[in-house]
């Protein structure tokens, strides 16, 4: 139980200019209840005077109102504790609020970032403090802030002056930013900083690098792909580029086989695989080199004659592509010597069989009626492209009824059947069908031959 | 030969054309004068008091931090602007009105002008080699800024005059508190008490002037975003 030891001021502080608190702390209390009083002297102002306020900033404090703080002016603090064995007093403390001016932490700090192209950015705001009046000019607050990345102890401070709001323009993404800001009134003591605000930067701008990258990669592929097709297709490539002169060659032979085969064969083949002159469309315009099946003993030698339009052979022609192969082709022999007997059945129907009908120019005209023509009977034939020939030359006198000559082709498909006493022409109109196929002149006409017997395919 | 003659006339005449001129700034609205406006007077004027008033803190800590390490020791000496009777509160300095105000910053301003230059003429001659060059310099400087501001505050009230912003009223400080400040002052050499002392009260009145243009610009230019 003694008097109270001394009690000690601490400090005061302003946060605004305008008022202010001061705080002390008390020595022993000697084991009694003790009372604190506070008591001051002022600049200009006679007497003294007790805090006019021990309770609004708490214990051990007096706070000083507007109305009795006053700036430019000394002030002369002292503490008094007191109980019932005695008091104590504190040493005098001056102040002078202009000194002691320290303004509270700027309020409601607010980080945003703002997605763009290339590099995001962060936008701080903030209030300031509340009790500070701007408006009239009595302070002037100046700002600053700190930024730190993720977890490192480094920060970056940035003097934002008079501005409510600050841009930190490089920012990396996937990082947490750690902001702080703090105040000064003119040149006073700077606040305490202010809370700290996080904000992670999101990374979906980085996805996108990766997604171009992955793009960029495929291309490359592709590319790399593409080129190897291309090299291991170069042959195709080249013949499509570049295509290859064609050389000669001789329909329906196979170049192996003549490569392969020895002469006969070769003959053979040569033979065999020749079409009788396709008789249709196109000839007529073209002079056209045919072979003249004639005797079979001459019938190797072909004899080419050249025709003209007007003659027009009967109205069928073979298969244009008749590929011999090698095992037909020996099946086909050829005599040369052989007695050609008379055909009895003219309208008997061969098979591959047909009258070939060559109007010559022939000079001596015997008659109207009869056309000196020459006329060759087809004795027989032999394979598929063989015809032998009577040797004998027929004179027809007489026509026969179901015969009809042919007098001239006329356009692709038109035949021109000679009336027998020239006086009927009729015209028929030979419907072509495929090409390939022999066609079938349909005949309704009476004057001139045409052979109505459609030639079944060779093959 | 004569290509070089060409140059040097070509040089001569360009020379002659275009000269650079500086435009010059009055305040009288001259014809040909590029007139700052009042919003440019009163930055100016406030950035030169703010400069004014650190540089005086400055000194004063380095003074005190040199001389007197002790901070709450001050003898109760007057500051020689005692007298000058000025707002000790935001609404004392309100209610005072433009005029008044502006009166007591140019009172302050004047009162200070040759204790500061007798400062640094002190200083700069200091025998004991108390200071150092820099401070000695900070003297100077601040003794320059207060004659400075002094015309620049004085530019103002006759601007603002010319608006009408200001009227001629009866000034805040009687006339006869208006001591010459070189009473103050012995002509003799001051001592480093005296040093310090001017310093703590400069700094005050440095303060003082601050916070009164600041008041004295955001009422007389609201619109500025005080």
């Amino acid at each position: 139980m003694s008097a109270p030891g001394k009690p000690v001021l601490l400090g005061c502080r302003s946060p605004e200019k305008e008022t202010f608190t001061c705080w002390w702390e008390p020595g022993s209390d000697g084991g009694l209840p003790t009372t604190h009083h506070l008591y001051y002297e002022r600049e200009r102002l006679e007497g003294t005077y007790e805090c006019p306020d021990y309770l609004s900033a708490g214990r051990n404090s007096c706070f000083f109102n507007k109305n009795h703080t006053s700036i430019w002016v000394n002030y002369y603090l002292t503490v008094m504790a007191s109980n019932a064995l005695g008091n104590a007093t504190s040493d005098p403390f001056k102040v002078d609020v202009m000194e002691i001016v320290k303004p509270d932490s700027p309020r409601n700090v607010t980080l945003r970032v703002e997605e763009r192209k290339d590099s995001p950015c962060l936008h701080v705001r903030w209030r300031p403090p509340s009790n500070t009046d701007t408006k009239s000019g009595w302070v002037t607050i100046k700002y600053e802030l700190r930024v730190k990345k993720d977890n490192s102890n480094n920060w970056e401070e940035y003097m934002s002056g008079t501005q409510t709001h600050f841009s930190l323009y490089s920012v990396s993404p996937g990082v947490v930013y750690t902001v702080q800001v703090r105040c000064t009134l003119d040149h006073s003591s700077w606040s305490e900083w202010s809370n700290t605000t996080y904000v992670k930067i999101s990374n979906y701008l980085q996805n996108e690098r990766p997604f171009l990258m992955l793009i960029s990669i495929l291309s490359v592929i592709l590319f790399i792909t593409a080129g190897f097709v291309l090299i291991m297709k170069r042959k195709s490539v080249k013949h499509w580029v570049v295509p290859p002169v064609p050389g000669p060659k001789i329909r329906g032979i196979n170049s192996q086989f003549l490569k392969v085969a020895g002469s006969e064969d070769v003959s053979n083949a040569l033979i065999f695989n020749q079409s009788f002159p396709p008789i249709h469309f196109v000839w007529e315009d073209q002079m056209e080199e045919y072979l003249n099946v004639t005797e079979n003993e001459d019938w190797l030698s072909f004899n080419s004659q050249k025709r003209k339009k007007s003659l027009i052979p009967a109205c069928f022609h073979f298969d244009s592509e008749i590929h011999c192969k090698e095992s037909t082709c020996n099946q086909n022999e050829w005599e040369k010597d052989e007695e050609i007997s008379k055909v009895d059945n003219n309208n008997k129907p061969f098979t591959n069989t047909g009258y070939v009908d060559f109007q010559r120019h022939v000079e001596n005209v015997q008659g109207a009626n009869v056309k000196h023509v020459d006329y060759s009977r087809i004795k027989e034939v032999k394979g598929n492209n063989v015809l032998i020939l009577e040797t004998e030359n027929i004179q027809i006198s007489n026509i026969p009824e179901d015969y009809h000559r042919v007098k001239e082709m006329e356009g692709d498909h038109l035949v021109v059947l000679q009336k027998q006493n020239a006086a009927d022409i009729n015209y028929t109109d030979c419907a072509l069908h495929k090409p390939r196929k022999p066609h079938v002149c349909t005949e309704s006409s009476n004057s001139g031959y045409v052979d109505t017997i459609p030639a079944p395919p060779l093959m | 030969m004569k290509k070089v003659l060409f140059a040097a006339l070509c040089l001569v005449y360009l020379e002659l054309s275009m000269r650079v001129v500086s435009a010059p700034i009055c305040s009288y609205g001259q014809a040909g004068c590029h007139v700052p406006s009042l919003a440019d007077l009163f930055e100016r004027v406030i950035q030169q008091s703010s400069r004014m008033h650190s540089v005086s803190s400055d000194l004063h800590s380095e003074f005190e931090q040199y001389f007197f390490p002790s901070k709450n020791i001050m003898g109760k000496r007057k500051c020689h602007t005692y007298d000058i009777l000025t707002p000790q509160d935001k609404e004392n300095a309100q209610r005072l009105g433009r005029e008044q105000l502006t009166e007591v910053i140019v009172t302050l301003l004047r009162a200070w002008g040759e204790p500061l230059s007798e400062l640094h003429q002190s200083m700069s001659q200091d025998q004991h080699q108390d200071f150092n060059i820099y401070s000695s310099n900070k003297a100077l400087e601040i003794s320059d800024i207060v004659h400075e501001l002094k015309d620049g505050v004085k530019i103002i009230t006759d601007k603002m005059r010319l608006m009408g912003v200001l009227s001629n009223t009866v000034g805040y400080n009687s006339p006869e508190s208006l001591v010459p400040s070189s009473a103050f002052y012995t002509q003799g050499d001051l001592d480093s008490m005296d040093h310090h002392d001017l310093l703590y009260c400069f700094r005050r009145d440095s303060n003082k002037v601050k916070n009164y243009l600041r008041v004295l610009k955001c009422t007389t230019l609201p619109e500025l975003g005080c």
